[in-house]
C-alpha cells in the first residue's frame, strides 16, 4: 500500500525539485566547478595580460602548504583565526538567541513590549557590514570616546590601542558579529518554537511540568532541527566571515595577520591579480574544512537521540 | 618675463583657434556614442559644464565607485572585451589615478594621442606628461590637473622653532631633509611634533626614487628613497617627532585644531582646501595660522589623468577633449577661477600666481599658486612599475605602521609584507 | 488574595517575578548595544564633512535637514530611484527565494523518490562552498555573454539558496505531520495545490523569517551588483553610498554619507516591522486551528 503510494507521486519530488536544481546549475554550479578546475592550473593576470592557464597539477595545493621562513603554514593559522573568530561570537550568539527565543515565547513571563525588543535586537542586521565597521572604527580609535573614557575614569594614562593587539581585535569582531547575528538567531529560533504545537505546552503545564522540565522535554527536542540548522548554518557562516575583519582591519588582519580569515586570505588572491589557480586551491581547502565540520556537527547532533 | 607669457598667451590663441578650426572637422563616419569610464563624479562636472560635445554625440558616462576595486575590476573586463563590443559600447576615454596609471599605459588597451592629433605639451607640467607615457615614451593620455605637493605649516609655531614664518625663510631651513629632521628635535625640545602621521612625508620619499619597485627580473627592491623613509619614520617614531598613526587616521587630524602641537603636514591644495577640516573649523580650528612652502623634496599627490582607448570609435572627439582641457586658456582659467584647481597649463597658472587677488584666507593671504609653480616644474614620474600602488600602500600603512607601533619585529613586518606582495603578485620574487 | 494560594504558589510567583526583573535587565542591556549604532548613525547624519572628521560627537549638531537635502537632491545620485531598484531587485529575490526554497525542500520532505537521499546530500554539499568565489566566476561569465546592466542575472540564482531550503527543511522536520497531506489527497486536492494553500500556510513563520532575511541580504547585496550594474538609472542603494564614498574631495561628504546610509535602512526596517507582525499572525492562526 505504502510503497505503491511512494511510486505514484514520487514524479511531483522530482517537479518540485526541478527548478532548484536547473538554477543551481546554470548560475551556481558552472562557475564553481570552474573553480575546482582552476585550482589545478596557473592561471593570473599581471596587470591586463593574462597569464595562463597552464596545468601545473597540485603546485597551488604545495605552495599553499610551505611552510613561511619561520615555519608556520599559513592557511592552517588563518584556519586557526577563523575558528577561533567564529567560536567567539557564536557561543554567546546561540547561547542568548535561544535563552530570548525561550523568553520571548514564554507566556509564563509574558514580556512586555515585545515587538520593540524584537525589533530592536534584529536591527543591526540592516546596517551595512561596511557602516557598522566604520562606526566600530571611531568608537574604539586611539582619540575616540571609548579611549577618552578610559583615560577620564584614571584606567590608563596612555590611549589604548584596540586595532593593535591580538586580543582587542578579535574581541571587537566577534562583539560585532555577535551584535549583527543573535537577534537573527533568535528570530530563527522563536520561529522554530512558535511552529511546536501549543496544545503540548498546555497539556505540561496542566500536568505540573516546570518551566526547565517543558524547556528540556518539550521545547529542546522538538527544536532540534532548527537548532541544528543554526549551529550549521552558522558554522557556514562563520568560516565565511569576511566583511567584519576586512573593513576592521583595513583589509591587512592586525596585528601580524592573526585577524586574518580564510575569505580575507582568498580575496588577497583573488583582488589583484585574478589568481583564480591559488584562489582555486584556497577554496577547495575552504570546502573540504566546511564540510568535515559541517559533516561532524550534523552527525553528533543528530545521533543523541 | 612678462614678454614670454605674452608670446605664450599668442601661440595658445592661436593653438586655441586651431582646435576650434578643427572641431568643424569631425568625420561623419565616426561613433554617435561617446564612453567615458570613471569612478567619481569630478570630471563629469567640468566636462559637462566647459566642453561642447559635437552635434550628434551622446556621452555615455560610466561610473563605477572604487570601493573594493569595482572600478578596476570593470574598466578591466570592458577594456579586454573591447574588440567583441558593438561600436557604440566600446570604452572611448576613461580616467585613471597616478597610483595604478602605469597598468593601463604599458598595455594595448592604450593608444598614442599624437597620433590621434595631441601634440603640444609645451604647456603642461612634464610629470604629467611622464605619467601618461609608456616605456617607449608614446603618450596615451593627459592629466586636466596639476596637483603638486607642498609642505603646509603652523605659522604659530614656525615662529616659536625657526623664529620666523616667512614661507622664504622657512623654506631655507627646511630644504633638506637633513635641515628637516634636524629641525624636528628643535620642535620636539619646544614640545612640538614635526608631523602628525609617520607616513606624512612618505610621497616626498617615495615620488623620487631612483629604481623601481620591481626590476627587470621581477625581484622587488627597495630603493634608497624607501629606505631614507623607513629610517626616518622609525627615528621619528622612536623620539616622539611623530606618531605610528595613518595620514586619515582621527589622531593625525585632531592634530589640526588649534590646540594641535604639530608643526608640518604635506599635501596639495585639494588637501589644505578640502581635507583639513579641522583646521578650518570656526570654533576650534586655526585658519589664517598656515603657509605653504616647497620642504625638501618637490612631489605631487591625487590628480586624474584622462586615457584614450585602444579602439575608441570617436578619434577625433577623443584628441579634441584632450587638447581642451590642458591646452584651451579659456578652459584651464575657468577651472582655476571656479573650481578651485591648479589646472595642467603652466602659462594659466603663472598668470594666477601673479595675481594679488588670489591670495588664500586659510593661508594667512598667501598666494599658493605662486609656490605651486615652481615646486610642480621640479616633479618626477619616473621608475615607476603597475606594482607600485600595493607595495606602496602596503609598506606606509600596513606592515610597517605595525613594526612602528611595536606590535610586531621589524623582520616579521618585513616578512608580512613580502606576504602581502606575493599573494597580489603571483610572478614578483620577494627577497 | 488569603483564601487558597499555597506558599508554595506564592513562592513560584516571587520567583517569577524576580526572573521577570532579570530578563527584563538583560534585554534592556541588549537594546542599549544595538541601539547605540543607531544613535551614532543618527548623530552622524546631523554632522557635516568637517565635524565628522573631527572624530566623534555625543550630541546632535543640527545639520540634519541641510544632509537631508544634500543627499536627496545629489545631482550624481538620484535616492528615490536607488530605493525603487533596490526594492524592486530584493523584493523579487526574496520571493523567489522564499518561495522555492519552500517548494524544494517539500519536494525532499513529502515525496519518496530515488534520487531523493542524494539529492539532500547534494544541496547540503553545496551549501557549504564559500559563495565569494562562484562569484568571481560568475562575473566573468556576464561579461563573457554581455548581460551586464541587466536585473534577472541578480534575481534569478535566488532560486537556488541552499541555506533557504535546509531552514525549511528542517522546520518542516518539527512542524509539518504528513497526515495533513494525506488527508488532502483523500479530498482529491491535486499535489501542486495542496502545497500552495494548505501547506504554505502553515509555513507562515518560517516564509515571513525567511523573507525577511533574504530581503536584507539582497538589500545589503554590494559586490556583484556593483560590477554587473553600470548605468546610472540601474543602481541600487549600497552602489550610490559606494559612488559616495568615493566621490572626488571637493564633493566628498560623510554627512551625506551617513545620511544616505540612514535612509538606505529606513525601508527594510518598515519590512520588517510589516513581516514581524505577520509571524505573530501565522502563529495565533495555527493556535486557534488547534
Amino acid at each position: 500500500m505504502k510503497k505503491q503510494k511512494g511510486v505514484s507521486y514520487a514524479k511531483w519530488g522530482y517537479i518540485f525539485v526541478a527548478p532548484f536544481i536547473v538554477a543551481y546549475l546554470i548560475f551556481t554550479f558552472y562557475p564553481q566547478m570552474l573553480t575546482i578546475y582552476n585550482s589545478f592550473f596557473e592561471n593570473y593576470r599581471d596587470g591586463l595580460n593574462q597569464v595562463g592557464p597552464n596545468f601545473v597539477g597540485f603546485d597551488n595545493y604545495v605552495k599553499l602548504f610551505t611552510p613561511d621562513k619561520n615555519g608556520v603554514i599559513d592557511i592552517l593559522k588563518y584556519t586557526g583565526n577563523t575558528l577561533i573568530l567564529w567560536l567567539l561570537g557564536a557561543v554567546p550568539q546561540i547561547l542568548v538567541a535561544l535563552l530570548l527565543a525561550i523568553f520571548f515565547t514564554s507566556y509564563r513571563l509574558n514580556i512586555k513590549g515585545q515587538q520593540f525588543f524584537k525589533t530592536v535586537i534584529y536591527m543591526p542586521n540592516l546596517i551595512m557590514a561596511s557602516a557598522f565597521s566604520m562606526l566600530f572604527f571611531t568608537l574604539f580609535s586611539n582619540v575616540g570616546p571609548v579611549n577618552q573614557l578610559i583615560q577620564a575614569w584614571g584606567w590608563s594614562d596612555v590611549p589604548i590601542d584596540f586595532f593593535a593587539r591580538k586580543f582587542t581585535v578579535r574581541g571587537l569582531i566577534s562583539l560585532m558579529n555577535f551584535l549583527m547575528w543573535f537577534g537573527n538567531t533568535t528570530i530563527l529560533l522563536m520561529a522554530g518554537i512558535m511552529g511546536i504545537d501549543q496544545d503540548l505546552f498546555e497539556a505540561a503545564n496542566l500536568d505540573g511540568a516546570s518551566a526547565t522540565q517543558t524547556f528540556f522535554k518539550i521545547t529542546l527536542p522538538l527544536l532540534k532541527p532548527i537548532l541544528v540548522y543554526t549551529i550549521i548554518t552558522a558554522m557556514i557562516g562563520g568560516l565565511q566571515m569576511f566583511d567584519v575583519p576586512q573593513v576592521l582591519t583595513n583589509g591587512a588582519g592586525t596585528p601580524n595577520r592573526t585577524s586574518m580569515t580564510l575569505i580575507m586570505y582568498l580575496n588577497n588572491y583573488l583582488g589583484k591579480s585574478k589568481n583564480y589557480g591559488m584562489a582555486g586551491a584556497v577554496s577547495v581547502i575552504i570546502f573540504i574544512i566546511t564540510g568535515i565540520l559541517s559533516l561532524v556537527v550534523y552527525r553528533s547532533l543528530n545521533r543523541k537521540d | 618675463m612678462k614678454k614670454i607669457i605674452a608670446l605664450v598667451l599668442t601661440v595658445m590663441m592661436v593653438a586655441a583657434l586651431f582646435t576650434v578650426g578643427g572641431a568643424t572637422a569631425f568625420a561623419d563616419d565616426e561613433g554617435k556614442v561617446f564612453n567615458i569610464y570613471a569612478w567619481n563624479e569630478e570630471f563629469k562636472g567640468f566636462f559637462e559644464k566647459y566642453y561642447e560635445v559635437p552635434e550628434g554625440v551622446t556621452v555615455n558616462w560610466i561610473i563605477v565607485p572604487n570601493a573594493d576595486g569595482a572600478y578596476q575590476n570593470a574598466l578591466d573586463e570592458a577594456l579586454m572585451n573591447q574588440e567583441d563590443a558593438a561600436d557604440d559600447e566600446k570604452v572611448d576615454m576613461f580616467l585613471a589615478e597616478a597610483d595604478y596609471i602605469v597598468k593601463y599605459t604599458n598595455s594595448g588597451v592604450t593608444q598614442d594621442i599624437e597620433a590621434l592629433g595631441v601634440t603640444d605639451f609645451s604647456n603642461a607640467y612634464t610629470y604629467t606628461v611622464q605619467a601618461a607615457s609608456d616605456n617607449a615614451n608614446t603618450v596615451k593620455g593627459v592629466s586636466f590637473q596639476c596637483c603638486p605637493s607642498a609642505l603646509i605649516y603652523r605659522r604659530s609655531i614656525a615662529k616659536d622653532v625657526l623664529g620666523t614664518d616667512d614661507p622664504a625663510e622657512v623654506q631655507a631651513q627646511l630644504d633638506s631633509w637633513d635641515k628637516f629632521n634636524a629641525v624636528a628635535a628643535k620642535a620636539k625640545e619646544k614640545g612640538y611634533m614635526m608631523t602628525a602621521s609617520d607616513a606624512a612625508t612618505y610621497r616626498a620619499f617615495s615620488n623620487n626614487v631612483t629604481s623601481p619597485w620591481v626590476d627587470a627580473d621581477n625581484k622587488l627592491q627597495f630603493d634608497p628613497q624607501i629606505e631614507a623613509w623607513m629610517a626616518q619614520a622609525e627615528d621619528f617614531v622612536a623620539n616622539g617627532y611623530t606618531q605610528a598613526a595613518g595620514i586619515w587616521s582621527d589622531e593625525c587630524t585632531a592634530q589640526m585644531f588649534g590646540d594641535g602641537k604639530t608643526m608640518c603636514f604635506f599635501g596639495p591644495a585639494w588637501y589644505f582646501n578640502f581635507s583639513m577640516g579641522n583646521a578650518q573649523d570656526p570654533e576650534k580650528g586655526c585658519p589664517g595660522d598656515w603657509a605653504i612652502c616647497e620642504g625638501p623634496a618637490a612631489h605631487f599627490w591625487g590628480g586624474t589623468w584622462l586615457l584614450a582607448a585602444t579602439g575608441s570609435d570617436n578619434p577625433t572627439m577623443l584628441a579634441d577633449v584632450m587638447n581642451t582641457f590642458i591646452n584651451d586658456e579659456e578652459v584651464c582659467s575657468a577651472l582655476v577661477e571656479n573650481e578651485a584647481q591648479f589646472c595642467n597649463n603652466m602659462a594659466v597658472n603663472q598668470k594666477y600666481a601673479e595675481d594679488p587677488n588670489f591670495g588664500s584666507e586659510f593661508l594667512g593671504g598667501q598666494n599658493p599658486n605662486a609656490v605651486f609653480v615652481d615646486l610642480a616644474k621640479n616633479i618626477k614620474f619616473e621608475n615607476q612599475t603597475q606594482y607600485d600602488q600595493l607595495c606602496n600602500e602596503m609598506l606606509q600603512d600596513k606592515a610597517f605602521r605595525e613594526y612602528l607601533k611595536g606590535s610586531v619585529t621589524k623582520e616579521e613586518a618585513m616578512e608580512n609584507f613580502y606576504k602581502i606582495i606575493n599573494e597580489a603578485y603571483p610572478n614578483v620574487v620577494t627577497p | 488574595m488569603e483564601n487558597i494560594n499555597t506558599s508554595d504558589s506564592r513562592r513560584g510567583q516571587i520567583r517569577l517575578s524576580v526572573a521577570r526583573v532579570l530578563v527584563y535587565i538583560l534585554l534592556i542591556f541588549l537594546s542599549i548595544l544595538c541601539l547605540f549604532s543607531f544613535y551614532m548613525l543618527i548623530i552622524n547624519a546631523t554632522r557635516t564633512n568637517a565635524q565628522l572628521q573631527g572624530g566623534f560627537a555625543a550630541l546632535p549638531q543640527g545639520h540634519f535637514l541641510e544632509n537631508l537635502k544634500n543627499a536627496w537632491t545629489d545631482a550624481s545620485i538620484n535616492i528615490p530611484r536607488g530605493l525603487l531598484n533596490s526594492f524592486f531587485v530584493s523584493a523579487s529575490t526574496a520571493i523567489l527565494t522564499t518561495y522555492f526554497s519552500a517548494l524544494t525542500a517539500y519536494g525532499i520532505h513529502a515525496y519518496n523518490f530515488r534520487l531523493k537521499k542524494f539529492l539532500f546530500a547534494f544541496i547540503m554539499a553545496i551549501m557549504v562552498i564559500p559563495t565569494q568565489v562562484s562569484a568571481a566566476g560568475f562575473v566573468q561569465i556576464c561579461y563573457k555573454f554581455h548581460i551586464t546592466n541587466k536585473y534577472w542575472p541578480l534575481i534569478l540564482p535566488g532560486i537556488a539558496a541552499p541555506v533557504v531550503f535546509f531552514y525549511m527543511k528542517q522546520y518542516m522536520e518539527s512542524v509539518l505531520p504528513m497526515e495533513i497531506v494525506e488527508a488532502a489527497r483523500v479530498d482529491g486536492s491535486g499535489e501542486f495545490r495542496t502545497f500552495n494553500t494548505i501547506i504554505l500556510p502553515m509555513l507562515k513563520p518560517a516564509l515571513a523569517v525567511q523573507l525577511i532575511f533574504s530581503f536584507v541580504q539582497s538589500w545589503n547585496n554590494y559586490f556583484l551588483p556593483s560590477l554587473l550594474l553600470t548605468k546610472a538609472e540601474m543602481k541600487t542603494v549600497p552602489i550610490m553610498i559606494a559612488q559616495l564614498r568615493s566621490a572626488d574631495y571637493s564633493k566628498f561628504d560623510m554627512g551625506k554619507v551617513y545620511m544616505f546610509i540612514l535612509l538606505a535602512i529606513l525601508p527594510v526596517l518598515i519590512v520588517y516591522i510589516f513581516l514581524s507582525k505577520s509571524i505573530i499572525k501565522g502563529v495565533t492562526a495555527g493556535s486557534v486551528k488547534g
